[in-house]
């Protein structure tokens, strides 16, 4: 059914507003070499050809030769114009809020065309004419709505806190350790998840390094980026970009959580047309600098099961960072193995994009992390390390579905127990 | 009184981590009538926050929250 003509004009607009150099070159360009079926993981797992990531970023190019080309308006049957239909935006959502933005398509393509960039597109589409994923809608708006309303909950998170900072002076036996919130002038605000499996094991790490920090009261992750709503995505990463101005911190640290950390390094500053007064990092390079400087030493080759590392897309391909944590875990490890193929080409664990906190994806993720499941057999590891809490969400549940018999940990996990060691022996 | 409050669903969010919890009460909250009201336990000391600041900004109501040693209990009404 064709959409209203108001809905339609609307979107047309909205498209016209996307129409740049790098979108108009990747709509081009496409040589149709179906290279990239073979670097997707939905593709290869499911054979559908909605998940060929040129036939996602086709549905885009359809819609702009109906309303943007001159043949595509005479006669958009014959150069494959397609006007703006329900079904179609169906379809569109179909292959837009699957796709897990690893960019794995994109390393192999040979015109370097970013799906997801495209794909970024359609989720503004989407979303104006009314179909963005309702479920990151939920999330991100609750995400803001915390932010207004921190007053509120500070007291109970506080509160929390106390829990964990009587674990963490238990576990460093030091009754003076804290866990430091609203500090000026630290020299980092470490900005957690939800939950204290994150907090925990930093609070120890930082504590045997005696850093001067302070925790964020809010959560990294960002569902407004997957959702692809820049204005709410902005909105969320606000908070922590604020805090840290207002604390005057040196560096914001973000946990080992891949699209967060993404946000705040390549997009924030971007979205707000800001430079930040801070440095950003990863706690992956945090743990890396303070091991080259001597801050903190790891119980050398504690782990005497075999172990290998899952390079989290975000983090590995799309960031850049592969040899801080294969130096750490080398350094806990004594049987550490690598997937093949690894680095660059990693397989996507099949969650990414906000697709593990999508209810009706929970069967296609399973199916499309086959790919993963076999490289992780492949390896014989006992344990699996990522640092992504996403990735780990995943393969939490491959383990479960496919008895993968493994345990996953995160690289904070491993470097804090290992600090922990000569303690809790004695 | 938890006994006062009559529940049509309950929820067993324990173990699960952000953003989880939030992810099935809003698949459930479907599954009771408006008015209706699901108990829903969690673990995830981030629930405190982030399953009130879902019910205000999905326009849902938080009849009562407890914390009983690890488990945070919600009560919540279904308000559209
Ligand atoms: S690999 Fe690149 S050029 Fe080839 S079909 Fe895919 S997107 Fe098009
Ligand atoms: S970004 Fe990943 S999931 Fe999305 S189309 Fe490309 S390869 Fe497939």
């Amino acid at each position: 059914m064709t959409v209203d003509k108001q809905t339609e004009e609307k979107l047309i607009a909205l498209l016209k507003q996307k129409i740049n150099r790098q979108l108009l070159y990747y709509l081009d360009i496409c040589a149709r070499c179906a290279i990239c079926r073979d670097a997707c993981h939905q593709y290869v797992a499911t054979k559908d050809v909605h998940y060929l990531p040129a036939y996602r970023a086709e549905l885009i190019r359809r819609i702009y030769k109906k309303y943007f080309t001159r043949t595509g308006r005479i006669i958009p049957s014959l150069y494959e114009g397609k006007e703006i239909t329900d079904d179609l935006l169906d379809e569109l959502y179909k292959v837009t809020y699957a796709c897990t933005g690893c960019r794995r398509c994109m390393f192999y393509c040979p015109f370097s065309i970013d799906t997801t960039w495209v794909l970024s597109v359609a989720k503004t589409i989407l979303i104006a004419a009314g179909k963005g994923s309702p479920i990151l809608t939920e999330l991100a708006d609750a995400a803001i709505e915390k932010g207004k309303n921190i007053d509120l909950f500070k007291g109970i998170m506080l509160d929390i806190l106390k829990d964990t900072e009587r674990k963490l002076q238990e576990k460093v036996g030091d009754p003076k350790a804290t866990i430091p919130v609203e500090k000026e002038d630290s020299n980092l605000l470490y900005v957690a998840l939800s939950g204290e499996h994150t907090i925990l094991p930093a609070a120890i790490i930082f504590h045997q390094a005696k850093e001067n920090w302070t925790l964020s009261l809010f959560e990294a992750s960002n569902y407004g980026y997957f959702l692809g709503d820049t204005a709410k995505a902005k909105t969320i990463a606000q908070r922590i970009v604020d805090e840290a101005k207002r604390l005057k911190v040196k560096e914001v640290v973000v946990t080992e959580c891949g699209h967060a950390h993404r946000v705040f390094k390549f997009f924030y500053e971007s979205w707000a047309k800001e430079k930040y007064p801070f440095q950003v990092s990863s706690i992956l390079e945090i743990i890396h600098r303070y091991l080259k400087e001597g801050r903190i030493n790891l119980n050398s080759k504690y782990i005497k099961e075999p172990v290998t590392y899952h390079d989290p897309c975000q983090i590995g391909r799309n960031y850049g960072v592969f040899a801080e944590p294969r130096d750490i875990i080398s350094q806990v490890s004594a049987d550490f193995r690598e997937m093949n193929p690894q680095r660059e080409k990693n397989w996507c664990c099949g969650a990414g994009g906000g697709v593990v906190a999508q209810p009706d994806l929970d069967e296609f993720r399973i199916k499309t992390g086959e790919l993963k499941v076999k490289q992780i057999r492949q390896t014989g590891a006992k344990i699996v390390v990522s640092p992504c809490e996403n990735c780990r969400l995943q393969i939490e549940t491959l383990n479960e579905k496919y008895n993968l018999g493994i345990r996953i940990s995160s690289i904070m996990d491993l470097v804090a127990y290992s600090l922990l060691i000569p303690r809790e022996q004695s | 009184m938890a006994e006062e409050i009559k529940v049509d669903l309950e929820l067993n969010l324990k173990g699960l981590l952000c953003p989880l919890p939030m992810v099935r009460v809003s698949q459930n909250i479907k599954n009771v009538p408006v008015g209706g009201i699901i108990k829903a336990t969690a673990t995830d000391p981030g629930s405190l926050a982030d399953i009130p600041s879902w019910a205000k900004s999905t326009g849902n109501e938080i009849l009562k929250s407890e914390r009983i040693g690890p488990e945070i209990i919600f009560y919540i009404k279904r308000i559209k």
